[in-house]
């Protein structure tokens, strides 16, 4: 059907999870989509992937319909599984707690690479060593 | 209030996202929204008020060590706090019961129907399926149907989204509907809205593909009703002047107004010949005939 869309809005959530709370309730509330039509979609869809974090790209039509597509994890969650570590350091730049191989940099970023902001594998890999820097992860050569 | 909630308004580049999704999971963060402002990326995360401070500096301070170890602008943050609201429920104040054409209401399923309406009560769950009732196209169709279903009428609803245009031919007096779309979300919520209206299974046949799954019925169809774009309607009219009849009718929409002659060409090319033109804000819907 004829299909103009108002609004595109992405959700990090955990898979099987989804409730009205937030970041669902205040997101999709003002625009008066069925939210919980959503939770019900979303958590059917996700409910093999419990545990993992599922981004969700939400695209709200005109007539309040919406439709969605599940996107890759967070860049952190996948290298905190990777470096199998449970939490990042608080002072990245002093304190490693851990590392993942540049192979793992390479695969988590072709995992990622739809979902981000890059054109090739390199710029990809960049924008993941970035955030692995952030959570004190080195990348081991 | 049970509750309320900080939430964050972080402005950044969106290559430090998955960073502040990370630095944020550390402060009892629950989730976040984000959405695309121009080059940037709005992160919205949502912390729980009443467990703890707020430490903005903190935060602020992380951050900027995040944007500057990836070599990012710093981001801006703003924080409100948000009362804690039944969401479950309050998305649906933006849904009433809403009058199209001269015979049609269509009926929030969650509401009660009116008791003194003389009109055909139209119930949908308005979700994951385009057809609410609420677009220009959607009203449009409707009522052209009102002109066209006669009693009896079988109808082919070529992209029928929620099933709206579907269950609005049934409840006209249309004896059979076959709906498609190519979306599985869209058939089910097709199923969905048509059980909600006490609507005998044998009289809709919902299918999940494109007009090519119409082909295989035996006869031709009295009317079709197609509700997606001028582009798609286009690539569609060769297969869909199949289904018909000389005595078809068919109502297409989801044609702006500006892409009308080109929809008419095409039509023109496979006989079709266009009865009435109506027109609603920017959108048209075409009343067409066999030529």
């Amino acid at each position: 059907m004829a299909k103009k869309i108002v609004a595109v809005i992405k959700l990090a959530l955990n898979a099987g999870k989804a409730n009205p709370a937030p970041p669902v309730g205040p997101a999709l509330g003002q625009h008066g989509v069925n939210i919980m039509m959503f939770c019900k979609e979303y958590n059917a869809r996700t409910a093999d992937q419990v545990g993992m974090v599922i981004p969700v790209e939400i695209s709200v039509f005109e007539d309040r319909s919406f439709t969605f597509v599940l996107k890759t994890p967070p860049a952190s969650v996948l290298i905190r599984k990777a470096a199998g570590v449970d939490k990042g350091s608080n002072e990245p730049n002093k304190k490693r707690v851990g590392s993942i191989t540049k192979a793992q940099l390479q695969e988590i970023a072709q995992t990622k690479l739809p979902d981000l902001n890059a054109n090739d594998i390199d710029a990809a890999m960049k924008i993941v060593a970035g955030t692995a820097k952030n959570m004190g992860v080195a990348i081991a050569d | 209030m049970a509750n309320s909630w900080w939430e964050l308004q972080i402005l950044s580049d969106p290559d430090l996202e998955d960073s502040i999704f990370w630095r944020l999971g550390n402060f009892g963060c629950r989730g976040t929204a984000s959405e695309n402002k121009g080059d940037l990326c709005l992160v919205r995360a949502y912390l729980p008020k009443n467990q703890q401070q707020l430490d903005l500096a903190a935060i602020l301070l992380l951050l900027r060590q995040d944007a500057e170890n990836m070599g990012l602008p710093v981001p801006t943050i703003e924080s409100i706090v948000i009362d804690e609201e039944d969401w479950a429920k309050s998305w649906k104040e933006h849904w009433q019961p809403q009058e199209i054409g001269d015979r049609f209401l269509i009926n929030p399923a969650w509401l009660p129907p009116p008791e003194k309406s003389t009109r055909l009560i139209l119930r949908l769950d308005p979700g994951v399926a385009f057809g609410t009732g609420n677009h220009a196209t959607t009203q449009l169709c409707l009522e052209a149907l009102e002109t066209h279903v006669v009693e009896g009428a079988v109808v082919a609803d070529i992209g029928c989204g929620s099933g709206i245009l579907s269950i609005g031919a049934l409840l006209l007096g249309a004896s059979k509907v076959y709906a498609v779309d190519n979306d599985p979300l869209a058939v089910q919520s097709t199923y969905s809205n048509y059980e909600l209206n006490d609507i005998s299974s044998q009289r809709l046949v919902v299918q999940e593909g494109s007009v090519e799954r119409l082909l295989e019925l035996k006869e031709p169809v009295d009317g079709i009703v197609c509700n997606i774009l001028a582009e798609v309607i286009i690539s569609l009219v060769p297969q869909m002047s199949k289904l018909a009849k000389s005595t078809t009718w068919g109502i297409l929409s989801g044609i702006l107004v500006n892409q009308a002659n080109s929809v008419t060409d095409t039509l023109k090319q496979n006989g079709w010949s266009v009865a009435s033109l109506q027109r609603q804000n920017d959108w048209c819907c075409l009343n067409i005939q066999r030529s």
